[in-house]
Parts: C-alpha cells; structure tokens; sequence
C-alpha cells in the first residue's frame, strides 16, 4: 500500500474511531491519564491509535509543517523544534512564546518534557526511534512523512489537534485563493519553474507534488516535466540549467534582497529570475506558508501585469 | 638506495604522465554532466557555439579545469613535502591543521557573518589555513623534537579545531547546508577571479617546494646526516611549513578540502621516478591534476543530469586505486 492510501485509510479509521468515541464520551469514565478537564479522542496515525485530550492546550511540534497548521487553527504550540539551535520561529508564523525544542531532525526530549505538554506532534519518517520516549512525555501523534501531500498532513494535524473544520475551511480557503489569482491574472499555458541552489554542484527543481509547487500548478502555471523524485523534486547539474528554462523562473534565497548568493550559473542563466525566501516556499509547509506564498506568487504577477 | 629509478624509465614516466594529464584536460573540456557533442564544444572553445554551449565550455568547464590543474597540483606537491618532511609515507598536508584551519574559518563565517557564495568564502577559508599552521609552527617547533613535534601540534590544533567546526554545523544546520557545498569539495566554487587571486600564492608554494627538494634529499637520512652535509634543518623546516601551508591552503581556498590527493600521488609518483625528491616534487605537480580532473570528470557524467562534488568521487575512486596500487608493488621506501 502506498503511504498516500495508507494515510487515507488511516484518517478514515480515525474518523469512525473519533464518532464512536462521540457517541461514548458522555458515558464512559474518564481514562486514567486523561488530562484532568477534559475527556479524550482516539486518533488514528502513522504509528497507530493515540488517545489525545479534546481541548489540547500545551502542545509541541516537531515538524514546520505541524507548527504552521496548529498556528494557523489559533492553537500556538508552548514549543516547536525549529531549523537550528541559532534560528528561532520563522518569522512568517507572526507567533510569539514559542520555545524552541531542538532542531527537527534532533529533538530535544528534556527540553520537550520541561514544557509539560499534553500532545506532542512529530512525524515516523524523522523520528521514529523516539516515538515510545516521546509518548512517556504527553500523548504523540504521528504523520506519516513530510514528503506526503501536504494537504493530507494538514489534515491529520487538524484531526489531532480537535480542529479538522478549522483545516478543512483553511484548505478550502487555499484553493479558493489559487482559483481567485488564476481568474484574474490568466496566466494558463504559461512554464514556470522554482530552483533551489543546493551547493555550487547541484540545483533542485521543485516538482508539481512539492509544497510550493503544487501552489504554482494551482494557480494555473504549470511545471515543465523533468525526471522527478516522486514529483517531488529534479537535481539537475550546473551545465543543464538551460533545462529549467521556463516563462518566470524563481530561484529560493534566504535574504531576497541579496542577489549576490544566486550561484553563478543561475545567474548567468536566469538574470531576470525572481528571488523567493526559502523559509515559506521551502520550509513554510501549511496553510500559513501558503498563504505567504500565494501573497508573492499575486505580488509578483501583479508586478509583471 | 637501490631505488635510484634508470634514468630511461623516468624519462618514460614523465612523458607517460604528461600524456595522461593531457588526456585528462581534454575529457574535463568536453566531457560533463551536458552530453555535448565534441563538435560542439569545438566550436564553443572557438567562440563560434550557441549561447548555451558557449556557457557550459567557458563559463562552467574551463574554470573549473584550471582550478582543478591547480588545486591537484598544489595538493600534489604539499602531500609529497609533507611525506618527505616527516619522513612519513602516510603523511597529508592535513597533518598540519590545513583543512581544519580552513573549514573552522569557513564555519565562523557562515555562521556568524551569514557568508554563503563561495566567492565569499575563499579567503576566510586561505586566512584560516595560514593562521592555523602558523600557530602549529609556534606550537610545536619550540624545544626539540623536529618534526613529530609540529605533527602532534597539527595533529592536536585540528582536532580541536575539527570538533569547534562540527560543533557549529550541528547546533545551526542553516550554516551546514551552506558549507555543505564547500565540504564536499568542488572545483566549481570559486571562479577565475578567484583563483586568479589565489594561484600566485599557490605558485610561489611550489617554487618554494622544488627549491627546498635536494635539502629534504639530505634529510631522509636523518636530521643529523643532512646537519653533517651542511644542511640547514631549522630553514628547510620552515620552508617546508610555509610550502605546504600556502600550497595546501590555496587548494583548500579556491576547491575544499579534497582529501587522499596529497596522501595518493606522491606514492604513486615514487613508483614511477624513485625517491629523489628533485624528481618527486616536479613529478607530483604533473600528477596531481589528473586525480583531481579524473575524479571530477566521473562525478559529472555519473549521476547525469545531476553531478557528484569532485571530493566524494576522489576518496571513492581514490582508495580502490591506492589498495590496488599497493597490492601491485611494494610501497616505495621514502
């Protein structure tokens, strides 16, 4: 089964699980270990069923992705692994008193138990070996991998967080967005391609499955074939840039007033190429991020009218 | 010294070397990760190609085989004075905190100055390797004990160094992803501007090795022999230092630290012409380039339409040709 169905399967487990658990809460006795207030859901994930508080209040994050939604749901985590011990919160969040745990790929756990959470959201591609010390700490929920649709990851966290209709309504509120920008601005038939500079030898195309873009595709671009990774992303060598050759070609920066980090042969390739921040249209992974996205995406077309 | 090479063989080998080298610019010229036709990179090293050719041959393949040329030749020649110097054949010029020296500098700047081009990062990267060696030379020449001395310096200052470095890179990844480029080794980080700026200091490194050769053939007898034979042990040490430093840290500068180089061709180069380091020195110069172009030429064409950094290829293609090597002959005394 691929990860895609597994996880469909899984979210639909969930939602029977969560109505029977519905139908039951005004009956059944409290769980021990239940956080005190309130009662408990079951909700299915990537390693298994975890019974999660209805109303969690002290939630941490491992992944951007699980950041970004429980902001966007009005939920701000107490704390969040972040990029590096040196950044913080990525400032497109606008979220504030959020302690950063470790780094994503290497939470810290004491700083985690430290922060008393009642659910703990990471991801089995990242951190499955501390799936059973993170359950010591506060009830975990898993998504499967950051490399899935992002949609459906939103909406697993969504799930467990007790905001699937807050999600459903930002994911709707996404596409309605795309669908307002391709009306106005037209812009179907025309390439576009997003290359993030790895090191001097290698660029990667950002594929149709990608975080950013699937929001380009959605907006009416479309994204030139390459030979995708799972659609995800191409590496392509310096010499074949003339490959990445499209109508707009963005390039990923982390300071996008600062020409001067585009590699050489970007540059030389691409001297019209519009910068973007790396930390939404790479790491921004959620309904926040894509927002931001979409926001460059219209200002750039609006610029270029 | 039976390993006094007949002269006919050595002459052969020069020629044979050469060759190879020649070779080897070629294929880096008209090979590469864009399946060019030899026509057409013909035409584009005649100005007469596409835009695109045009771009792949200047602005991407004959830099980096300059850089390559010198950046092989340079860890060449500082690999074979280091085994010479401590008399060694396991010796690299990172014994003396080069690289160390110059990924710590390169780290600082990443991850305190935000620097990230590899433009940015060439002379930060040669500061350090200066400052690094200098400070083992301080350290390890005071009192007596020649060249294990300034070895166990170097040996000890990069590891500490080493760890500072990998200290950094962890604790802030953005700093790693940045560096990870420059890690890796790659001859396309630093354009002609910048080893335009660097090679001189490469150059006078291997001036300073070939003038230093007939002292350290004095000296692979012993410090004490090549004192009775008039010798100037305390001068060719330090010539030796500032050759290897400068030799080492402009290699590291302009292409990363690419390992196994210095440690690989002055072996391979004695098999061919024997001990004499007048011979050795020249030799490694020539031989360097190959290893480092050959290596580079693979990594594009490999993984093609993406590309393998010319560092991971050469400790890949490296070893396997070193062991083989080794099983064919006996190692060549020193």
């Amino acid at each position: 089964m691929s990860p895609r169905s597994r996880l469909v399967l899984a979210s639909a487990a969930g939602m029977i699980a969560l109505a029977l658990a519905g139908c039951t809460a005004a009956t059944a006795p409290e769980p021990a270990g239940a956080s005190a207030a309130s009662g408990t859901r079951s909700v299915e994930h990537a390693r298994g069923a975890t019974d999660v508080p209805e109303e969690p209040a002290r939630v941490v994050t491992l992944e951007p992705l699980e950041l970004d939604t429980a902001v966007a749901v009005g939920i701000t985590p107490v704390g969040a692994a972040v990029a590096g011990n040196v950044t913080s919160i990525p400032a497109y969040l606008g979220a504030e008193d959020v302690a950063p745990v470790g780094t994503v790929p290497e939470p810290d756990l004491e700083a985690i138990a430290a922060l008393k959470p009642d659910l703990i959201l990471g991801t089995e591609s990242r951190h499955s070996e501390l799936f059973e010390q993170l359950t010591a700490i506060a009830p975990t929920v898993f998504i499967a991998s950051q490399a899935d649709p992002w949609r459906e990851n939103a909406s697993l966290i969504g799930e467990a967080l007790g905001r699937e209709d807050e999600v459903a309504e930002l994911l709707t509120g996404v596409d309605d967005e795309c669908a307002r920008i391709r009306d106005e601005y037209d812009v179907a038939g025309q390439t576009v391609q997003l290359i993030r500079p790895r090191d001097e030898t290698t660029l990667s195309l950002y594929g149709p499955v990608s975080f950013a873009g699937s929001l380009l595709q959605c907006v009416g671009f479309s994204i030139p074939d390459q030979e995708w990774e799972d659609g995800l992303q191409a590496d392509l060598s310096p010499e074949n840039i003339a490959s990445a050759r499209a109508d707009h070609v963005f390039v990923t920066a982390a300071d996008v007033a600062d020409r001067s980090a585009i590699p050489a042969a970007v540059a030389t390739a691409f001297p019209d190429a519009t910068l973007v921040d790396t930390s939404t249209w790479v790491s921004g992974v959620g309904p926040k991020g894509a927002a931001a996205v979409l926001g460059d995406i219209e200002r750039y077309l609006s610029a270029n009218r | 010294m039976t390993a006094a090479a007949r002269p006919g063989r050595s002459i052969l080998g020069v020629g044979a070397v050469a060759l190879i080298l020649a070779v080897a610019v070629i294929a880096s010229l008209a090979l590469g990760a864009n399946p060019l036709a030899p026509s057409a990179v013909i035409d584009a090293l005649a100005g007469r190609g596409t835009s695109e050719t045009a771009f792949v041959v200047w602005d991407l393949r004959v830099p980096r085989t300059v850089v390559g040329l010198v950046a092989g030749a340079a860890l060449g020649a500082a690999g074979a004075l280091m085994q010479a110097f401590t008399r060694n054949p396991l010796a690299d010029p990172g014994l003396l905190g080069v690289g160390a020296g110059a990924a710590f500098a390169v780290a600082l700047g990443v991850s305190l100055f935000g620097l990230s081009g590899a433009g940015e990062i060439v002379w930060p990267a040669f500061a350090g390797a200066l400052l690094v060696t200098m400070a083992v030379y301080v350290i390890g020449a005071s009192g007596t004990g020649g060249a294990v001395r300034l070895v166990l310096a170097g040996v000890a200052l990069g590891a500490v160094l080493s760890g500072i470095t990998t200290a950094i890179t962890l604790t802030d990844p953005d700093a790693f992803d940045r560096m990870r480029g420059w890690n890796a080794g790659s001859l396309l980080g630093a354009g002609l501007e910048d080893l335009a700026a660097i090679a001189p200091f490469a150059a006078a490194g291997a001036l300073l090795a070939l003038v230093l050769a007939p002292g350290l053939n004095a000296m692979a007898l012993g410090d004490d022999v090549a004192r009775a034979q008039g010798v100037d042990v305390g001068r060719i040490r330090v010539g030796v230092i500032v050759a290897v430093t400068l030799l080492a840290g402009a290699a590291t500068a302009i292409a990363g630290p690419i390992s196994f180089v210095g440690l690989m061709i002055p072996h391979a180069v004695r098999w061919i012409v024997g001990p004499d380091q007048r011979a050795v020195l020249p030799m490694s110069l020539l031989a360097g380039p190959i290893l480092v172009l050959g290596a580079d030429v693979l990594g594009r064409v490999v993984i093609a339409p993406a590309e393998v950094p010319v560092g991971i290829v050469v400790a890949f293609v490296g070893a396997p040709l070193l062991i083989a090597l080794a099983r064919r002959r006996t190692a060549r005394a020193l």
